[in-house]
């Protein structure tokens, strides 16, 4: 069923049912695969991205897509949530909605009203690593959005009756996100026991008892401590060139003063080794769960790694003929749905999901068994070379759809760049995701999924069930 | 049926008026057996959409004991066809990259097939197999029923389904329109193979075929997979039948133990070639569907912080027409917003809009148009929507014009038309304290 529309300002918490970036990354052109064992010459990018990066030290972004006289403009500020001072859960995302309260020159609101009079759309986000604010308008409004963006990167004034409604608003936004649904709650604590003294354990949106303490000038204090020229990306996606963007930017961005960025030092995660399982019966739940999350790599702190798990979860999870949906749902009959998810696009750490739901009369816990059977499989004989080929060529096919689109590269571009990699990186993944092995994609399941050897983190597994007498549940 | 098909209507109608420069070059194309299509070229990416309807067939014709029958058939009809078994099927669309699916509205069957051009051959081979020689082997269809099963029992936790389920059950009753469109927890159990190859040949038949296709493909290319594709499909008389129902008006409350109370408003309205169409356009944008800067969103957010979202829309389906105002707020201030609400209806039935508001209003929703068509399957699905609706080849061209035309009395006319008291519907799912007298709904209809 349809849930509420794209909201502004809405944080991006990881799940382990979102698609993890790199399925969406993807590098492309696989007609490149083709030839390459004949003359790996040819080098195709994914998107062909242009680059300067202003005296300022604003790094600026283009890509070409003619298809309509429209772009999709974006600033992301490599700061997000996994920045914010303990006690202070939430500030990165207020902070993301106050950004719409107004500037010394703007009214509050009047920001998204210009975007909407030119007939554009604007929205926010904020997530761990990274806060962006992005508006999708005819290509000849470019010069307008750039002034008001740069005047929102130093000026924002939100008048104190603002401030304080909007805080509510942030309280309603939980409520309807996490408070109103047990998975969301389920989904929080299960984080928030693996990334213990991390941030990344903390909700983006912020504790609700957090939430209600801090004020502007707590906030503005984190504005002024990380947002500048120097600690951001502008992207801009659509029919436009550099050759038309750079004057714009030099004239709006260019003058912004630079700023001392601060180095980020986050709390380290302590190692771990005692098996956690997380259990609760809910009212309000009517299907059983299993899930399970594991420490991964990301590509900031191991490109090759995060590679090869994106091979392995395309093995494990590609789709309804790839392992663990054949095996557990199409074969043996245990599950109603099984995968497996990886989200490499961070700062620290990655993570791995295994989730399922299990057929009716099968237990949670064998649910699990017959899971993690799958990836044993793996541990111990590895995948087969055909297996890593077909993979790898879905990837790239994917890579290709990726451009069909006015706002995804400009989307794929600003998170990987904000999560550690380079422009270069994102545009050759199609020719470094092919040089990924079997004997790679064998070596990654043991490091980080194995639970009996686990990885810096004991894996927390997760029992999420109805309650006992459940109507809906005992059916069937 | 909440806030993206709003969405959907808001986006996909308006347009451009600009007298020289078609908004969007759209060909028909007609094949040799005389299936025709909407074309939009586009050689830019090696891509293809191709997206079609069966005009009618979806859930309204589902009996009560078949709910979720046309659902079934859009998961079944990609699990096997020909030689080839459900997983033989399934990799031979993801050795391909082919993205197929079919869907079921209340209304229509529909289905789309997007593939890169180098592929193309397979993706419309198989396309074609699906629809003349599915297998529906009981392997996949009892598969297919467990996870349909599952999605409910799921859904049943979402506050928000369980509001616009009930919702539907109200506004509809006596109407197809408010069985369950996804399927009963029984009804699904019972559903056999015939039942779906009886619901296709009366159904999915050539005479309620339309089709539109973008990206990488040429008038004369489409013209022969036309043919490949549809041709074997046969015709069948067209059952058209109007139901009469009666909407339950009054305020209904499903008691649930959340901090937040959903909240959904309806009210019947006019279908799409009411002369106030466009002035309903014009008049939801202001009032709530525009999202920031609409009244609704400015006065129960902007101002006072009761929400996170709250939005209007209309639902045109084809007997039953509504405007549904959604939002969210904590238990204790759900009579907070509805005063606010109620003052925005009066204040939009009373006061006309004045220039500024009306005039940024036009300039959204005619200047947006361009967003809309930035993707290859939204360029399809824009032209299949404007078949859907028996718009003109020349309606993207000359929406702008329509829309420009909208006076403040327009808006006025619209709000007293459609924001009658009497006429409401609402629905609370929540523990929400409230002064007003509400009629308790223990039981989700249609579910189990």
């Amino acid at each position: 069923m349809v849930q509420h529309q794209r909201l502004k300002n809405r944080p991006m918490p990881q799940s382990p049912t979102k698609p993890p970036f790199a399925k969406i990354i993807l590098a492309s052109f696989a007609f490149f695969l083709f030839c390459m064992c004949v003359s790996p010459v040819a080098f195709a990018k994914v998107f062909n991205a242009q680059t300067l990066t202003l005296d300022n030290g604003l790094q600026i972004v283009v890509v070409n897509n003619k298809r309509s006289p429209v772009i999709t403009h974006m600033i992301w500020y490599k700061v997000g949530a996994a920045d914010e001072q303990a006690g202070f859960s939430g500030m990165a995302h207020y902070l993301e909605h106050l950004l719409f309260k107004g500037t010394d020159k703007y009214e509050p609101g009047e920001f998204s009203r210009t975007v909407k009079r030119y007939g554009g759309n604007d929205n926010a986000f904020t997530s761990y690593d990274f806060t962006a604010y992005f508006q999708s308008i005819g290509k000849e409004h470019l010069e307008k959005m750039m002034i008001m963006e740069a005047d929102r990167m130093l000026n924002a004034a939100p008048p104190p009756e603002h401030y304080a409604s909007e805080k509510q608003v942030v309280l309603e936004e939980r409520r309807q996100n996490t408070e109103n649904d047990p998975r969301s709650l389920f989904n929080e604590q299960m984080r928030s026991i693996m990334f213990v003294n991390h941030p990344y354990g903390t909700p983006v949106i912020g504790w609700m008892d957090e939430i209600k303490t801090y004020e502007w000038n707590d906030v503005k204090a984190f504005y002024d401590r990380w947002y500048a020229p120097n600690n951001a990306i502008v992207i801009i996606s659509g029919d436009v060139t550099m050759d038309d963007v750079k004057p714009i930017a030099e004239k709006t961005y260019g003058i912004l003063p630079v700023k001392d960025i601060p180095s980020k030092t986050r709390p380290v995660l302590p190692p771990s080794y005692a098996l956690t399982t997380l259990s609760k019966s809910h009212p309000a739940i009517h299907e059983p769960s299993f899930q399970k999350i594991f420490l991964g790599p990301s590509y900031a702190s191991n490109r090759q790694e995060a590679l090869a798990l994106d091979i392995l979860q395309e093995i494990l999870s590609g789709g309804p003929t790839t392992r663990l949906y054949k095996s557990l749902v199409v074969d043996q009959k245990i599950a109603i749905s099984a995968g497996m998810a990886s989200s490499s696009d961070a700062l620290d750490f990655g993570t791995l999901w295994l989730y399922g739901t299990p057929s009716a009369g099968i237990s949670l816990p064998d649910l699990e068994k017959a899971i993690e059977a799958e990836v044993q499989n793996i541990i111990q004989n590895g995948v087969t070379d055909q297996e890593v080929a077909d993979a790898i060529l879905r990837m790239q096919d994917a890579a290709i759809f990726a451009r069909d689109s006015l706002s995804g590269p400009a989307m794929i571009i600003g998170r990987a760049m904000t999560t550690g990699q380079s422009l270069d990186e994102i545009e050759n993944w199609p020719q470094d995701i092919a040089k990924i092995t079997a004997e790679d994609v064998k070596a990654v399941a043991a490091k980080y999924l194995n639970p009996s050897v686990p990885y810096h983190r004991a894996p927390v597994t997760g029992y999420l069930t109805p309650q006992a007498g459940d109507l809906a549940g005992d059916k069937e | 049926m909440r806030i993206l098909f709003c969405l959907f209507i808001l986006l996909c109608t308006p347009i451009i008026a600009n007298a020289q420069e078609r908004v969007l070059d759209i060909q028909e194309v007609v094949s040799a057996s005389g299936i025709k299509a909407w074309l939009i070229e586009d050689e830019s990416l090696p891509i293809i959409s191709l997206e079609f309807s069966f005009k009618g067939a979806g859930s309204i014709n589902e009996s009560l004991d078949q709910q979720g029958v046309s659902k079934l058939l859009s998961n079944m009809l990609d699990e096997g066809a020909g030689d080839l078994d459900s997983q033989a099927f399934q990799k031979a669309l993801s050795d391909h990259s082919i993205s197929l699916s079919f869907s079921g509205s209340r209304d229509h069957f529909g289905g789309q097939v997007k593939t890169l051009s180098r592929h193309k051959d397979k993706a419309f081979n198989l396309l074609s197999m699906a629809l003349s020689s599915p297998r529906f082997d009981s392997e996949p269809l009892e598969r297919m029923k467990k996870s349909n099963i599952s999605r409910i029992k799921s859904s049943l936790t979402d506050p928000d389904w369980i509001a616009a389920r009930l919702q539907n059950d109200l506004i509809y009753k006596g109407h197809p329109y408010a069985q369950n469109s996804g399927g009963t927890i029984s009804t699904l159990e019972l559903i056999s193979a015939d039942d779906l190859r009886a619901y296709k040949d009366k159904y999915l038949t050539r005479n309620r075929l339309i089709v539109s296709a973008a990206g990488d493909i040429d008038a004369k290319e489409l013209a022969l997979i036309l043919d490949q594709i549809f041709q074997s499909i046969p015709e069948n008389e067209l059952s058209h039948k109007e139901v009469p129902f009666k909407p339950q008006t009054g305020t209904y409350l499903y008691s649930k133990d959340i901090p937040q109370t959903i909240i959904e408003i309806s009210y019947p309205a006019f279908d799409r070639n009411d002369p106030d169409y466009y002035a309903a356009q014009v008049f939801n944008y202001i009032f709530g569907g525009g999202g920031f800067g609409s009244r609704l969103m400015e006065e129960v957010r902007e101002k006072q912080g009761l929400t996170y979202g709250i939005y209007s829309g209309f639902s045109f389906l084809d007997q039953a027409q509504n405007l549904s105002i959604s939002t969210s707020t904590q238990n204790d201030k759900v009579d907070d917003v509805l005063k606010i609400i109620n003052q925005e209806i009066e204040k939009i039935q009373n006061t006309p809009v004045g220039g500024d508001e009306l005039q940024n209003a036009k300039d959204y929703l005619i200047g947006s148009v361009p967003l809309t068509l930035t993707s290859t399957d939204k360029i399809s699905g824009t032209a299949l929507g404007m078949l859907s609706n028996a718009r003109p080849i020349d309606y993207l061209d000359t929406y702008g014009d329509k829309i420009g035309a909208i006076t403040s009395e327009d808006i006025q006319r619209v709000a007293r038309r459609i924001l009658i008291k009497e006429n409401q519907t609402i629905v609370f799912v929540g523990q929400p304290q409230s002064a007003i007298k509400t009629n308790a709904i223990t039981e989700i209809p249609n579910v189990q």
